[in-house]
């Protein structure tokens, strides 16, 4: 299962945001889009998922055009959790994570055994199960944060993408989220495709990371191979140093000192 | 699995309590009123085969008048329901997508225009609405529709339409009864021949309404949300506001502009039995045929020998016990 986006141009109106970018997102490997504010991350992550229009080039999905896909069948192979979303307050975690079972639904249809299955699997893979009769308001930031990572899997998706997933979330959730993402790409075999905006957690769990700058794509590779003193200078104009600690296999960004 | 027990446990208690007082107040509302009867009269009466004033005063007024009453109750608050998913905002009734308007522009300019057509007012009354709907549709579309841009072309095209109600109201200022009764939402001297109308199309609304309970769900997730699950979302927003449209423009045509249902009834059914449309649709239905029967006999009852118009009933008990709703709500929710 691959995803390919190529040439792609996106605008909203008549002003281009993204330019010529070429992404290629494989099953099994987490890979993460990193880049300043305003770079157009999210803006690619939107086109890939059909959540968004572009005015140039095609996604293809598996080798068929993203555009040729029926709404639900799409929804079967690919899972999204946008940045922003929200659910009336008073629905119960397994209400709300069963929701993901609709692409397999016709509009009369109603969940069976199977899809109760699925659904204890997802809260079990999530670490929601004890909430499930908890209605969302009563779920902390990290906690509903899972539950909605629940409900997308319960779409049992072959590629997840992961709209900055911590953005909203103190720093134990922050990593409660990562340790999640890497915990399914490693259980599950399933593809992860981030935003995300802090570089330390991009270099602990990612495969491949992709850097947009000004709408096109700076550099990808490995974690090693793109973030780099360099690039930070280049693309967020920051001076760090990549530092390799003794018991880490995962270096860690140290940024100059604010004088 | 507790809670989801103790879900439909609640259910079956609001439902029930809610068909109770239905009965109870249908038979309350055909006892009441300038000639009152008890119920053991009334029965003796229905069951005798003679004829007798009672008989003829609670089949062909009362009965038919309550039956609307529940009708159109149910009608307008499910519209309401239905267009609170549409456009995720608390505050949209049918009202928002211009079916008063539209309705409005349609009977005023009859009424005081083409008085000779007087009795196609409710034609002209449901062609309107559904005009209206469709110009503020169509003016909110761009690339999709956005429930934001439906409010503000709603707001627009409403205050038009409003602006000419008010022109041709004041420049025939001497007529302005039949005008003022539609905008006021009566059910005086409605019969069978309205029962009949509005029970078919009443009908055909509610079990559209009923097939659109899981977009409307699916809506409440935000749209990007819904769309990843595979949910056309403009498709479903534009099949969702036609039925609401619909239905409310079908008592419009039969009773004219009852306001505050649609608004009022869906958010005491969410702080009932919460945001499901599985529970919410439903207990609306019920809940909106419960108040529009009490509002309709209180206004023909409390004061003898006049009757209020149902409308204004509804907004003047509607609007504080919303309120009182809300507060109540608010603190048992904790937030």
């Amino acid at each position: 299962m691959e995803i390919n986006a190529k040439n792609l141009e996106i605008g909203y109106g008549d002003s281009i945001v993204i330019s010529n970018i070429d992404v290629e997102i494989k099953k099994g490997e987490i890979t993460t889009i990193i880049g300043p504010n305003g770079s157009g991350k999210s803006t690619v992550l939107k086109a890939m998922t059909r959540l968004l229009k572009y005015q140039k080039g095609t996604v293809y999905v598996e080798n068929k055009d993203l555009l040729q896909y029926e709404s639900k069948e799409l929804a079967r192979i690919i899972g999204i959790l946008p940045q922003r979303h929200s659910a009336p307050p008073d629905f119960k975690v397994r209400d709300l994570v069963s929701y993901g079972r609709m692409p397999y639904k016709r509009w009369y249809e109603k969940n069976k055994e199977e899809d109760e299955k699925i659904i204890d699997w997802a809260m079990e893979v999530t670490g929601v199960t004890e909430l499930q009769n908890k209605s969302i308001q009563a779920c902390s930031g990290g906690e509903a944060q899972r539950v909605w990572i629940a409900m997308v899997l319960t779409q049992k998706p072959e590629i997840l993408f992961l709209d900055e997933p911590t953005t909203y979330l103190d720093i134990s959730h922050q990593l409660e989220t990562m340790k999640l993402v890497k915990k399914l790409k490693k259980e599950t075999k399933i593809g992860v495709v981030m935003v995300l905006h802090d570089l330390n957690h991009a270099l602990e769990v990612s495969d491949h990371i992709v850097v947009i700058k000004d709408g096109y794509k700076y550099s990808e590779g490995t974690p090693d191979e793109v973030i780099t003193p360099t690039m930070m200078k280049e693309v967020y104009n920051v001076e760090c140093d990549v530092l390799h600690i003794p018991g880490r296999s995962c270096p860690l960004l140290a940024f100059k000192e604010i004088s | 699995m507790n809670k989801k027990k103790h879900m439909v446990l609640r259910f079956s208690l609001v439902m029930t309590v809610l068909l109770v007082l239905l009965i109870v107040f249908s038979i309350l509302s055909a006892a009441i009123g300038s000639a009152g009867y008890t119920i053991p009269e009334i029965l003796n009466a229905l069951f005798s085969p003679q004829e007798s004033f009672i008989k003829v005063v609670v089949l062909n007024l009362r009965l038919p008048r309550i039956i609307l009453a529940i009708l159109i109750g149910a009608s307008l608050a499910s519209s309401g329901a239905l267009l609170q998913s549409v456009m995720k905002n608390p505050l949209a009734d049918p009202g928002t997508i211009g079916v008063s308007a539209g309705a409005g522009t349609a009977a005023t300019t009859i009424l005081l225009l083409f008085p000779h057509l007087t009795s196609s007012v409710p034609l002209f009354a449901f062609i309107g609405a559904a005009l209206a709907c469709v110009l503020i549709y169509s003016m909110a579309w761009k690339d999709g529709v956005d429930p934001t841009r439906i409010i503000l072309s709603g707001v627009a095209i409403n205050s038009v339409l409003g602006a000419y109600n008010s022109l041709l109201q004041l420049m025939n200022s001497d007529s302005l009864e039949g005008v003022l009764a539609f905008m006021n939402g009566s059910l005086s001297g409605r019969s069978w021949y309205q029962v009949k109308l509005l029970s078919v199309y009443a009908a055909v609304g509610l079990i559209l309404a009923f097939l659109c309970i899981k977009s409307a769900n699916a809506l409440q997730l935000g749209d990007e949300v819904a769309k990843s699950l595979g949910v056309k979302v403009n498709g479903s927003r534009i099949f969702l506001s036609a039925v609401a449209a619909f239905l409310a423009a079908s008592t419009v045509a039969v009773a004219g502009m009852i306001g505050f249902v649609g608004l009022v009834v869906p958010h005491v059914a969410r702080i009932l039995v919460g945001s499901d449309y599985k529970v919410l649709l439903p207990i609306s239905i019920v809940l909106g045929a419960v108040v529009l029967l009490i509002a309709d006999t209180i206004g023909r009852t409390i004061i003898p020998g006049m009757e209020l118009p149902v409308g204004i009933v509804m907004s003047v008990c509607g609007g504080p016990f919303f309120l009182y709703m809300l507060r109540k709500g608010a603190k048992t929710r904790g937030n």
